[in-house]
């Protein structure tokens, strides 16, 4: 649970900087709930947060984590870019990369820190309320 | 812009499965399960198997950062070729380059330590299994290499280098 409230939060702020940068935009507004709740918090939070670094020492995993978000970020951006269509970016440069298909790619790697920062708030959430 | 053909459809598929899928799905399986270990890891009884057990372990250990490169640059790589970009020549090139470089490290390894001898790869099934993914890795690495080394879309010019193309013509022309 504490993965799933984790990514929903890190989705909430990426959605709210791309929102103020005017980085990319939604079809419909249906998209942007889809996206917070089940990419980020079911699949990229709880789906990979959760099994592959919420349980046991996080040494090693690192590499994992970031490796399966990336992975699945790419295909959420392919899907995206070819067929579903359900955000577009906006003209403005993404550091420096202009094309739309370049800017899915980066954007895919980079969802390869979704899970990685999933697990450590996640982490540091369970602290919290244990009062450690 | 050249049209995507059944080969790299199949292409696409074997760089998103084979170097992106089952690459992601066989670390999740190292560090949660012991589907990919081999057994001799577990034979706590003799001495220098605990000691050969315990370099391998360190060994496999190393290889996740690796595997992140071949991974990302397959998906990557996959991604573009669906697209019909350019840049699907250049990340199939790297991902493949990286997956054959680690499949000979680990041959290397595995060879030099005797754990392909023979005697342990009939008995281990895990040792088994990893030769048929060095093979496999080996094999579909090759073919990736060969097939994008002739594929139209490495003589295709992508944006970016359309771009410079035309500011150096137009400099040149100004330069006249």
């Amino acid at each position: 649970m504490a993965c799933f409230i984790a990514a929903v939060g890190i989705g909430l702020v990426v959605e709210a900087i791309a929102r103020a940068f005017k980085l990319w935009s939604y079809r419909s507004p249906l998209f942007l709930v889809v996206n917070i709740v089940a990419v980020f918090g079911l699949i990229q939070g709880y789906g990979v947060g959760w099994i592959i670094g919420g349980h046991g020492a996080l040494r090693g995993v690192f590499p994992v984590l970031f490796m399966v978000g990336a992975v699945l970020g790419i295909l959420i951006e392919g899907l995206n870019q070819y067929w579903l269509h359900a955000w577009s970016w906006s003209d403005r440069p993404l550091f420096g990369i202009s094309r739309a298909i370049d800017k899915s790619a980066f954007v895919g790697v980079a969802w390869g820190f979704a899970p990685l920062f999933t697990v450590l708030v996640a982490r540091l959430i369970v602290k919290a309320s244990m009062g450690v | 812009m050249p049209r995507l053909s059944m080969m790299d459809r199949f292409h696409a598929a074997v760089l998103a499965i084979g170097g992106s899928g089952l690459v992601c799905a066989y670390w999740i399986a190292f560090f949660h399960s012991d589907l990919t270990l081999p057994k001799f890891v577990h034979n706590v009884t003799n001495p220098d198997v605990v000691r050969l057990a315990t370099v391998y372990m360190g060994f496999e250990s190393a290889f996740p950062l690796a595997d992140l490169l071949v991974a990302v640059t397959s998906a990557l790589a996959a991604f573009y070729l669906v697209g019909r970009d350019a840049k699907a020549v250049l990340f199939g090139l790297v991902a493949s380059g990286a997956l054959g470089f680690l499949a000979f490290i680990d041959i290397s390894f595995n060879l030099l330590h005797g754990l392909y001898a023979p005697a342990n790869l009939l008995s281990d099934s895990g040792l088994q299994m990893e030769a048929v993914i060095n093979v496999s890795c080996v094999v579909g690495a090759t073919w990736s290499i060969w097939r994008l080394w002739s594929h139209p879309l490495r003589r295709a010019e992508d944006r970016a280098s359309r771009l410079r193309a035309m500011e150096t013509a137009s400099l040149d022309a100004a330069g006249n």
